[in-house]
């Protein structure tokens, strides 16, 4: 009953060419999981083009660029995590207290130091948040939103709820600024780290074994994969990426806020899902992320154009994400919707 | 079932009655013709191999697959179930192996679940009647729990009686006697359990009748009136237990022609001298002191019944579980740790029987699910990148080398035939270069024209010099693939045979040596 049968199957060898090929019908469902975010930009374009025709330009292009890289790079941190069929709340978190403690840093030993002890702090929150699912069992989402929690009271608790302004401009320089094509570092900081992450996950042994986990831990288990290794990796990696996103966004807007990372939860989340990145692991990848930022940001940089209230605005998003995901969600990896 | 019974039954009246059922799932025949009775306040065994088709008669008599053809017929009326909650209508209650009670509810919450409308007064429900009423079912039952505590504090034995309540309660709200299937009930019960449970079966057969399915012949013969023994999807008879003793029923169960042909004995040549692998091990409760070597070019078939070890046995040469004592030698060489790391390390692959749940990742493709232990030697340039190529390069050749019929490297295992999602465990390893394969079940689920392949396949694994451990419950494909084969029993090797292709032993004494 487990078996599934694809008529028609022919071995590589004896492939003719001209019948038609099986697993086609597959094929186009996997496919749709890249066309539906692609569809879904085409029609963003299209519509907000039409009701503000400069929508559509070089200016406003950089635009949704700068509003939706650190984004990116908090939806890359949890794509891996969600790979591994795991999910991390505590993203946000991390680069709300990265960035206060960042922004403090680099006050007192210069702007190298904070962002280096940005990443640490990432990192370690990271290593914190694997230590916790592999060693004590507790299930991740738990994990990390007692992690969330704790994270916003000590970034409160050090900044008293205050933003922390950068005293030197050479780290808002070194985000803001545009070295190549006129197109701010920021952006090619988000493009270079997304480009990266995806060779890492298809072409590395690291990249591939947060594939097999997500997609059948028992599998990976027994192929020889060290199981609880990688997890603790994944999360790591992810931790380090939110750290870079703290600092980067940290030089974006000149300070260090207490507010810095709330909508970057939900917001990543509903970047990877939409992207094709399975919750249920295993299936995706750091490239469909993009296309999910994408999506998201032009909808927010649109609404914006034409005027839309902020309030009207969450209410379509959340429309939208859940519209996106009950067309890209693979229901026969989930045994029942909870 | 011969003239003179069918006329007894009748004369008693029968509770239920199967007449020519048959069930059919894709190419696999489930039930072929099946028909069978349960007389009134009788208990009927049911016995047969794994796979001869007790659970899916289970299921066709409970409601949970409605047969193809053939007709139920309870206490003289032909019923036609759709769901289980019509079958318990007429007062048919499975209690199974994996329990169907919820555990964080109450006792008498669980005995009355879904039937509660009775206790309703006002839309709320009188709790007080409730465990009133299962406290005089237990009592009438005679077993001694208490109503009101919490499910999950009970031990396993006591969750069954709870099921056997379950199935009584019926009665008090629909005016039916109750029907009870018993699917393999003492496979995780204590001595002292069972016997209470016989106990009870024995008191309670007066109010219902019973279907008792075992793998244990001496209690199937011990508590049961009847017994209906399946083969190959056939119920082949059904006999009045007097009169009859375990050797009979061995004859009956198995005994089936076993093909030379097929298991490719012509092929299997004798061993190499060295011997490959070495293991001596324990673990509490389930392996004591098995002892057993492997030489090269041979496979060793390891026999058994459920929980006589020899999952685990397969596991601890696997390397994914560790032995309490004992060591596990491969080449001249003891496993330092025992993990699957360690033991792939020494060229052991693992061909597990739950093949997509532990044999193959079913979205990943094959290309993926063929390099996953592989990906170290495809490693190239200083930045260790995966080489596209050399993936794709050795995904080809292991693919046409095992003819696995696939539209290409990218499709979805999962998309596959059993057989070729099979041969997909078996190339990640063969690509590995293991000297080693621990065999669990290879041919479940697979059609005979995929499970002659694979054997196809592992005689020229055998010839190529790999030692090859085979677990198997296809006591057939046990005797015809194996060099030899041991046999264990309550975690103990209790006999040896040897099995050159000449001299084959016969099913029914190995079976002797499982029970």
């Amino acid at each position: 009953m487990t078996e599934q049968q694809v008529p028609e199957t022919l071995s590589i060898a004896e492939h003719e060419p001209g019948r038609p090929r099986a697993g086609m019908w597959k094929r186009m469902r996997q496919a749709q999981a890249v066309m539906l975010p692609l569809a879904a930009i085409a029609a963003l374009v299209a519509y907000f083009t039409a009701v503000n025709p400069l929508f559509l330009s070089v200016d406003n292009a950089l635009n949704i660029g700068r509003q939706s890289s650190v984004l990116l790079l908090v939806a890359l941190a949890e794509t891996i995590v969600i790979l591994i069929g795991s999910i991390d709340l505590s993203v946000g978190s991390i680069v709300t207290l990265v960035g206060i403690i960042g922004a403090s840093a680099a006050n007192r030993f210069g702007w190298l130091a904070g962002a280096v002890v940005g990443i640490w702090i990432g990192a370690m929150v990271g290593l914190v948040n694997g230590a916790l699912l592999t060693r004590l069992k507790v299930p991740s989402f738990l994990v990390t939103l007692g992690m969330l929690s704790i994270l916003s009271g000590v970034a409160n608790q050090i900044s008293q709820g205050e933003s922390i302004l950068l005293e030197s401009p050479v780290l808002s320089n070194l985000v803001n600024r545009a070295v190549l094509a006129g197109v701010p570092n920021v952006i090619w900081i988000a493009l270079v780290v997304t480009g990266l992450l995806t060779v890492v996950a298809f072409r590395t042994r690291f990249g591939r074994y947060l594939f097999a986990l997500g997609g059948g831990e028992i599998v990976a288990a027994n192929a020889g994969v060290p199981i609880t290794a990688y997890k603790l990796a994944a999360f790591v990696a992810s931790g380090t990426i939110c750290g870079l996103a703290g600092v980067v966004l940290t030089g974006q807007v000149g300070a260090g806020t207490p507010t810095a990372g709330g909508g970057l939860l939900l917001d990543s989340i509903a970047a990877v899902v939409m992207g094709g990145t399975a919750l249920s692991g295993g299936i995706g990848g750091p490239h469909r992320t993009l296309l999910g930022v994408l999506v998201i940001a032009l909808l927010g940089n649109g609404m914006d154009v034409t005027e839309v209230n902020n309030f009207t605005q969450d209410m379509v998003k959340g429309a939208v994400i859940i519209l996106a995901v009950s067309l890209t969600i693979d229901r026969e990896k989930y045994a029942f919707i909870k | 079932m011969t003239e003179a019974e069918s006329v007894e039954a009748v004369a008693a009246g029968s509770a239920l009655e199967l007449r020519s059922v048959s069930k059919t799932y894709g190419a696999t025949r489930a039930l072929i013709d099946v028909s069978l009775t349960i007389p009134r306040n009788r208990v009927v065994g049911l016995v047969g191999e794994n796979g001869a088709g007790k659970s899916t008669l289970i299921s066709v008599i409970n409601g949970v697959v409605l047969p193809d053809s053939g007709s139920i017929w309870i206490n003289g009326a032909s019923v036609r179930f759709g769901h289980p909650s019509e079958s318990a209508l007429h007062g048919v209650a499975t209690v199974f192996q994996e329990q169907g009670l919820i555990p964080t509810i109450p006792v008498f919450e669980n005995i009355f679940l879904g039937r509660e409308r009775k206790f309703l007064r006002g839309g709320l429900l009188q709790r007080g009647r409730l465990i009133a009423e299962a406290r005089a079912v237990l009592r009438d039952l005679e077993i001694d729990i208490e109503p009101a505590v919490l499910t999950g504090s009970l031990s396993f034995g006591q969750r069954q009686l709870v099921e056997i309540a379950k199935a009584f309660a019926l009665s008090r709200i629909y005016p039916v006697e109750p029907i009870i299937l018993l699917d393999e009930p003492t496979s995780a019960l204590s001595d002292r359990e069972i016997a209470k449970l016989f106990d009870g079966v024995a008191r309670w057969r007066g109010k219902a009748s019973f279907l008792f399915v075992s793998h244990r012949l001496t209690e199937v013969l011990s508590l049961c009136d009847e017994i209906v023994a399946m083969k190959d999807a056939q119920a082949i008879a059904q006999l009045p237990v007097a009169g009859i003793d375990e050797s009979d029923l061995h004859e009956l169960i198995v005994g089936r022609q076993r093909d030379a042909q097929y298991y490719k004995e012509d092929r299997q040549a004798p061993p190499a001298e060295t011997v490959l692998v070495r293991a001596n091990v324990s673990k509490v409760g389930a392996l004591h002191d098995v002892s057993l070597t492997i030489r090269t070019g041979e496979i060793l078939g390891i026999a058994g019944v459920l929980g006589s070890g020899k999952s685990v046995l397969a596991r601890i040469l696997a390397g994914s579980e560790a032995p309490d004592r004992g060591s596990v030698e491969i080449d001249g060489h003891a496993l330092a740790r025992h993990t699957r790391r360690e033991a792939i390390r020494h060229g052991v692959g693992y061909v597990p029987a739950e093949r997509l749940v532990a044999g193959v990742i079913g979205s990943h493709s094959v290309e993926w699910n063929l390099t996953l232990p592989n990906l170290g030697m495809l490693e190239r340039t200083l930045l260790r990148l995966i080489s596209v190529a050399g993936s794709r390069a050795l995904t080809r050749h292991w693919v046409e080398r095992l003819r696995i019929r696939t539209p290409g490297p990218a499709t979805a295992c999962g998309a596959l035939s059993g057989g070729n999602q099979q041969k997909v465990v078996f190339a990640k390893w063969l690509a590995y270069g293991v000297r080693v394969l621990v065999l669990d079940d290879p041919g479940r689920g697979l059609d005979v024209g995929a499970k002659g392949s694979i054997y196809a396949l592992m005689r020229d694994l055998s010839h190529d010099g790999a030692a090859i451990l085979l677990v198997s419950d296809n006591l057939p494909e046990l005797i015809g693939m194996s060099h030899r084969i041991v046999v264990l029993r309550d975690g103990r090797i209790s006999a040896r045979f040897d099995a050159p292709p000449q001299g084959k032993p016969r099913e029914t004494d190995v079976v002797r040596a499982m029970v």
